[in-house]
């Protein structure tokens, strides 16, 4: 039996080669947008993610090192900055501070102070600590004791290659490996983490590139009810030696180049959707002139304006439908294949949930099937507005 | 009451400013079950008034009643309803789709009708049978010839059992035997099922057949004589 829809699928197949070019055509497009649907979210979500998990309410770094602490903890880049460990003291006796712990970073140089490949170092505060401590869930029970190190979950793959040796030479002292940290999804997961116990035999050891009495961050969690922000402003206005950063304004630089990058993916998009309606606007154009005729035969035979729209969509959205299909697909796989060789997405801890990827693909599935609906638009309305008389005589 | 009533109607198109009158103030009146033809040269309106019959062409003045109900009343939807159930039409061209089977073709109209997801397949196999073309229903258009084509459409216009056939210039292709056979179906479905013919033809022998003759010239309509089948 004859339906429109087989009626249709038949017209989609009459000719193969231009209705494959259309594929082909919606298929790229869906797959630009979900290429760049996913850059933009991944860098978003990531950065969003990575201040969160944090667990401080404000970062204070030495005065000017504040891109150079966004680039470690957001986007696992070797950086190191200090300032002067009295500086804990004067952040506590701010108003509205509850609780601080503070870091120290070293960075590794392999065969001239450690066996280990380029890393981070991080010797953090036990006693006070509340940004590792989280991601430990119990794996290593007990303090860790001076030449005793655990490693961030990135790092432990490197163990497994055999690039982090067990028993590991670090700024010429020999450090035990115990465990690894939960992934964090931040700077955290590519760093090696000692007790600040060690820091003294390092400095002594002369390989490391810091003073006696040097950290690198504090973190500081604020009292309940009290706006970070304040805080991290009256801590600036207090100590002229520190930057801060709120939770919520971690990344702000990367966001803020983020948006760029954002508006030049959406304005090639508006363009590459402004190309695509026009292929389609022209090829089912090209269609409904072939087809007019047979469309004054079908209304003759007693097809309403309705069932001659109603084909014609059914025709346009199957296309839409295996150009999305294809292009969310590809989309969905150049992302995951290519997105690391972008180092702006290389550098982010966070990779996109599953639940995102689906959306993303389904977004650009659906903007598939608006644009070919849009593109389609006037030459459906053309051909169901015919006389038909005028059409069955148009050769 | 007539089943077709035609009241003065006329038909203008207007075309870079001339106008041209394709059908000039016709009045007619078609009994159920009559077989009319319309015999004219090309040009004198008999496709127009056809079409106007059919409601595929709006009357610029006039009025047409089919069973009583006006046409220009009817919304565009109404009409084409009106063409799927009451009218079958059979084109002066080859006007099968190409992208479908000849049983595909034949079922169209169905899907287009009130019936539309009946399975009608029997009845297509029939109509095939009686054209006959009972072997070709798996057959695509392009490989059927002119005269095959033709037999294929006529077989179509009756797939919805309509009251009234329009037929303009429906055996055109077919060769003189063939001719004979179609115009003997048509006669057969016009006194069996009581099946309305206006069929427009160059063929005076053809039109001496039918039941009713008529003459278009110039746009209007003038009766030649009336005689019996």
């Amino acid at each position: 039996m004859v339906t429109l829809y087989s009626f249709a699928v038949k017209n989609i197949r009459r000719k193969p080669f231009r209705t494959g070019i259309l594929v082909f055509a919606i298929a790229l497009f869906v797959s630009a947008l979900v290429f760049s649907l996913s850059f933009v979210m991944r860098v978003n979500q990531s950065i969003r993610k990575s201040s969160e998990r944090l667990g401080a309410d404000i970062i204070v770094v030495p005065t000017g090192a504040r891109g150079a602490a966004e680039e470690v903890l957001l986007e696992n880049r070797i950086k190191s900055f200090y300032m002067d460990r009295s500086l804990i003291d004067r952040v506590r006796s701010i108003e509205g501070v509850a609780a601080l712990t503070d870091q120290t970073y070293l960075i590794t140089v392999t065969g001239l102070c450690c066996s280990v490949p380029e890393s981070m170092i991080i010797a953090f505060d036990q006693d006070s600590d509340f940004i590792i401590k989280p991601w430990l869930k119990g794996k290593v029970k007990r303090r860790l004791e001076a030449g005793e190190a655990i490693v961030g979950s990135e790092s432990a793959f490197n163990i497994d290659l055999g690039l982090v040796e067990m028993d590991s030479m670090l700024f010429g002292n020999r450090f035990t490996m115990l465990g690894t940290l939960d992934k964090t999804g931040t700077g955290l997961d590519t760093a090696i983490f000692i007790g600040r116990e060690n820091m003294d035999d390092i400095i002594k050891n002369g390989s490391a590139d810091i003073r006696p009495g040097q950290i690198s961050v504090i973190f500081v969690k604020v009292s309940e009810g009290v706006d970070p922000r304040k805080v991290a402003a009256e801590i600036e206005n207090t100590i002229i030696e520190a930057d801060t950063m709120a939770r919520k304004d971690i990344g702000k630089s990367i966001i803020a180049t983020l948006r760029d990058v954002s508006r030049i993916f959406s304005l090639t998009m508006l363009l590459a959707s402004l190309l695509a309606v026009f292929l389609v606007w022209s090829i089912f154009s090209a269609i409904a002139h072939e087809r007019s005729r047979e469309v004054g035969i079908m209304r003759a035979l007693g097809a309403k304006e309705s069932h001659i729209v109603r084909l014609f969509v059914i025709e346009v959205l199957a296309i839409a439908c295996m150009g999305g299909l294809l292009g969310a697909m590809f989309g969905t796989a150049f992302t995951m294949a290519l997105g690391n060789s972008f180092s702006l997405l290389r550098n982010l801890s966070n990779d996109l949930e599953t639940a995102t990827r689906l959306f993303i693909a389904a977004a650009g599935f659906g903007i598939g099937g608006v644009i070919c609906l849009a593109g389609a638009l006037a030459p459906i309305r053309r051909l169901k507005g015919l006389e038909p008389l005028v059409a069955i005589k148009e050769e | 009451m007539p089943q077709l009533e035609l009241r003065s109607i006329t038909k203008t198109y207007e075309t870079d400013g001339d106008s041209l009158r394709a059908v000039a103030d016709v009045s007619l009146d078609v009994e159920a079950g009559e077989f009319v033809s319309i015999v004219g040269h090309s040009g004198s309106g008999k496709t127009t008034l056809l079409s106007l019959i059919g409601g595929i062409v709006r009357p610029s003045s006039g009025r047409i009643l089919f069973e009583g109900k006006d046409l220009a009343g009817l919304s565009s939807d109404r009409i084409a309803e009106y063409r799927a159930v009451k009218i079958g039409f059979m084109f002066q061209f080859a006007s099968l789709l190409p992208v479908l089977t000849v049983k595909e073709n034949l079922l169209l109209p169905v899907v287009f009708g009130p019936h539309a997801g009946w399975s009608k397949e029997k009845k297509a196999e029939e109509l095939l049978a009686m054209v006959g073309l009972a072997d070709k229903s798996s057959a695509y258009p392009s490989q059927l010839s002119g005269g095959q084509q033709r037999r294929v459409a006529i077989a179509r216009a009756f797939m919805n059992e309509p009251a009234l056939i329009l037929a303009d210039e429906p055996t055109g292709d077919l060769d003189e035997e063939t001719e004979m056979d179609m115009m003997r179906f048509f006669q057969s479905m016009n006194k069996n099922a009581k099946t309305t013919f206006i069929m427009v033809t160059h063929n005076t022998d053809l039109a001496r057949l039918t039941q009713r003759r008529l003459r278009m010239h110039r746009g209007s309509l003038e009766s030649e004589n009336s005689s019996g089948r």
